[in-house]
């Protein structure tokens, strides 16, 4: 890939055309603030806006989402300006509105000075309770687990994470990799004697032989088994007895 | 004839439409836009049809395979027009058939009722051509809706069409790209990006697959001119396309029609196949050796996929969100391929500029804003319909001229341009001239080209309620600023408009505002504050009022009025006690009437039927 050289609050790295803004600024020590961006995920990030950051390019500038705002030639980038944190603080403002009970929203917001909300608060345990609707769940779940069992629905203030009718999903394998990688860990995942609850739906564990821990659902063995070919009785035992 | 083999065949075919038309034969054109079917104007054509063929007479009526599109006055549909003495009949119901036959038709004469009457002078005008509403526009992308057959490719190649497709196809695409440039031709969708720019990006990008599309989702309310275009002239957005897809080089276009346009994609697909049967679509167009194809994509409704990256996703079968634009459509759109994406009007002129050249598109309209640009003329305006005219147009000609004033002899306040994302301006900058950088300097913006017209008595909180409204209901979710910001301002007009507004709702209305314009993710969300923030600007003192003196000025927020009755102008008739839902008028006839105002509603029925101006808002 061709290398090029950007500017970062008066700091110039060298980085990979097209890498996002966000990663070359944490490589090199700067923090960003993010919630719905994970590395990991390509098709993750744009949706939350706490990584706002100027972005001099071309003789104009303009607020873009570090998370996926490519590096290129000629970029000059400020992560620590008034509009910056204005912005941001405004976001977070909203944000901690949506869901004030989310100590990660508290957290960040109170980083940036926010403590109180002016607006209208939504209260109480709704159906979104703690979800900032950034989709990074719906993302893992399409693009790194593959199984495509939950999908954002409905629009505006009402969208969320679903899955199709709020029923038992088909396609769910238990994994809970949208819980995992849930920015504020909206998503309930509950185990209790060996079976697992995630999105309305029951799944078997398979316990480990030598533990005896309940480590993984069946389903989602079953979907490994499928997808890789590889011989069920590797999963016998949990990753700490494997080897 | 069959496939069009060359473009010397097609211009052939051309003379030999000329030679078998009949130009002097008197012709009845019935508008069958949607607006006419939805008043009848199919009854209208059934009763031509009868009376002609029972009477034995030579008219060629047009109706089934041989109606037109809308013909933009909607208001007083059904419209007939008649040929060649160039009357346009307005409201014709099927009983008033025989008389136009009989005086019209046969006669020459002119039925007088059923002609346009000034409002002002009282005089009547029967020539289509000297109308008001007409006199003042100048026609290129709806040249030929309301005299063609949409249906018909006859007609269109009749009306000169498909000649700027051969000229283009003559031409080096490189120089289509030049001449697209040097007309100064702007996206007519909204952010008015120039054209050329776009198809010159495009085609430099290395890709081995390139798509052409068109943004039919028209959705912002009482917009209707790609309606319109799409409806009454498909074949002018299809030979647009073609002409774009051989210049940037695509073999493959879309067009996006909103699903709730059943006549425009009936009439497009209709179109596509006509155009496809005779060799303008598909392979070897024209024998040139190039090939390019259409496909329709329905949209399901929602707003945001008017948004370039959300249609894109809602074509390739995903929920149409908009994606971050910083790799843009021109260089991965649709299937992350490079992408030219133009509105419905923007394709409809560019057979025109192709076959009138760029000088010629350029010497109309403004320094930055060339050509003209559609309109719907809507709101408080005594002639309301769409309206084609040069781009930089004062406000005040549109309204004054076209528009024929504001209705009832009311004063003229404010318009509302550019969408439910637009912005209002105020009666004081009427003289601004209606162009892409005029609007946005004003705090507005051109949008798809909706004008609405506001009297004094429209209260502007409520009309940045209104809209607000609107965007809260169709943001898609997705950004934090757009999806949780949108309804708190909305939170912060209701209650201004209900009287439990305070001082620092000003400052947090700005506020939000702001963040939307810096933070939110796409064109739909950064543009969703200006009717709070144009409200704000030029009509702050009706906040103030609602916010200081509880009152609403315009009388239009129920919170903050009352009703009365004037003790002096009221007859007693009791019309508006026997009227009153409440049941809350009392008096005696003949007697003053006098309003329970603790038990009054305020829903504005005693002052609708009071024939004596007595009801009074405070």
């Amino acid at each position: 890939m061709e290398k090029i050289s950007v500017v970062i609050d008066g700091r110039t790295f060298e980085a990979e055309k097209d890498t996002c803004v966000l990663e070359v600024a944490r490589r090199n020590g700067i923090y960003i603030p993010s919630l719905c961006y994970n590395s990991e995920v390509t098709s993750s990030g744009g949706s939350c806006r706490v990584c706002l950051v100027e972005a001099h390019q071309g003789g104009r500038m303009r607020l873009v989402t570090s998370c996926n705002y490519p590096v290129r030639k000629g970029l000059e980038v400020k992560t620590d300006t008034p509009l910056v944190h204005r912005i941001r603080r405004g976001v977070l403002e909203l944000l901690l509105a949506r869901v004030p009970d989310s100590e990660v929203i508290r957290e960040m917001a109170a980083a940036e000075g926010v403590t109180e909300v002016r607006f209208r608060k939504d209260e109480g345990e709704n159906e979104r309770y703690k979800c900032i609707a950034c989709a990074l769940c719906v993302n893992v779940c399409a693009e790194v687990v593959g199984v495509h069992a939950i999908a954002m629905v409905e629009r505006g203030a009402d969208k969320k994470p679903a899955t199709p009718y709020n029923k038992p999903s088909d396609v769910c394998i238990g994994c809970g990799a949208c819980a995992y990688a849930c920015p504020t860990g909206a998503i309930e995942l509950k185990e209790k004697d060996g079976v697992r609850r995630i999105w309305h739906k029951d799944f078997k564990m398979v316990r480990c032989s030598v533990c005896g821990t309940p480590y993984i659902p069946e389903a989602q063995v079953d979907w490994i088994v499928s997808k890789t070919g590889k011989d069920r009785s590797f999963f016998d035992k949990c990753p700490d007895h494997r080897f | 004839m069959g496939v069009i083999n060359s473009i010397e065949q097609l211009e052939e075919y051309r003379r030999e439409l000329a030679a078998t038309a009949k130009p002097d034969l008197p012709t009845v054109l019935v508008c069958f836009g949607t607006g006419c079917q939805a008043n009848g104007s199919r009854l209208v054509a059934n009763a031509f049809m009868e009376i002609i063929k029972e009477q034995g007479l030579q008219v060629d009526v047009n109706i089934g395979i041989k109606t037109t599109g809308c013909h933009g006055y909607c208001e007083n549909g059904p419209l007939v027009a008649l040929r060649p003495q160039d009357i346009l009949y307005l409201k014709v119901k099927p009983e008033d058939v025989p008389e136009i036959v009989e005086e019209s038709v046969k006669g020459g004469r002119i039925v007088e009722r059923l002609v346009y009457r000034d409002k002002v002078t009282d005089e009547i005008v029967p020539r289509y051509s000297e109308i008001p509403f007409y006199k003042h526009q100048l026609r290129i992308a709806l040249r030929h809706i309301g005299t063609i057959d949409p249906t018909s490719i006859d007609d269109y190649i009749l009306a000169g069409g498909y000649a700027g497709l051969a000229k283009a196809l003559r031409m080096e695409p490189e120089d289509i790209i030049s001449e697209v440039e040097r007309s100064g031709l702007r996206g007519r969708g909204g952010a008015g990006f120039p054209t050329g720019t776009k198809w010159r990006s495009c085609a430099a990008v290395d890709s081995d697959v390139r798509y052409v599309m068109c943004n039919g989702d028209e959705g912002d309310p009482g917009a209707f001119m790609d309606r319109s275009i799409m409806e009454g002239d498909p074949h002018a957005v299809i030979e647009g396309m073609i002409i774009g897809a051989y210049a940037v080089g695509s073999r493959q276009g879309y067009i996006y029609v909103r699903d709730e346009y059943p006549l425009a994609i009936r009439n497009l697909t209709t179109a596509i196949e006509a155009a496809r049967e005779k060799g303008l679509l598909g392979e070897n167009i024209l024998g040139t050796g190039f090939s390019f194809d259409i496909k329709i994509s329905r949209g399901g409704g929602a707003f945001v996929c008017g948004e370039s990256s959300a249609l894109m996703r809602s074509v390739e079968g995903n929920v149409g969100e908009p994606r971050a634009k910083y790799i843009r459509s021109v260089e991965r759109g649709l299937y992350n391929k490079p992408t030219v994406l133009n509105n419905v009007e923007t394709w409809a002129n560019v057979p025109e500029i192709i076959l009138k050249g760029a000088e010629w598109y350029a010497s109309m309209g403004t320094e930055g804003s060339k050509g003209t640009k559609v309109f719907s003329l809507v709101g408080k305006v005594n002639n309301t319909g769409l309206v084609e005219v040069p781009m930089g147009i004062s406000i005040r000609e549109l309204v004054e001229n076209i528009g024929g004033g504001v209705l009832g002899g009311k004063k003229f306040k404010a318009v509302q341009t550019g969408g439910p994302s637009g912005g209002c301006i105020p009666e004081r900058l009427a003289d601004l001239p209606i162009d892409f950088d005029s609007l946005t300097e004003a705090g507005s913006m051109m949008g798809s080209g909706g004008i609405i017209v506001m009297d004094e008595d429209t209260c502007m909180v409520d009309v940045a309620k209104y809209f607000t409204g609107f965007l809260v209901e169709e943001s898609c979710g997705k950004c934090t600023p757009c999806r949780d910001g949108l309804p708190r301002i909305y939170d912060l007009l209701t209650e201004v408009t209900e009287g439990r507004g305070r001082e620092e709702h000003l400052d947090m209305l700005e506020e939000l505002c702001d963040l939307l314009t810096w933070g939110a993710l796409c064109g739909l969300g950064t543009s969703a504050a200006n009717p709070v923030l144009s409200t704000v600007k030029y009509f702050r003192d009706e906040y103030e009022a609602h916010i200081r003196d509880k009152k609403c000025p315009a009388g239009v927020c129920k919170a903050l009025i009352t009703y009365s009755i004037d003790p002096e102008a009221c007859t007693g008739c009791r019309l508006c006690a026997k009227n009153c839902p409440q049941n809350c008028i009392t008096g005696k006839r003949k007697e003053a009437h006098v309003i329970d105002t603790s038990k009054c509603i305020k829903c504005g029925v005693c002052k609708d039927v009071c024939a004596f101006d007595a009801v009074r808002i405070s």
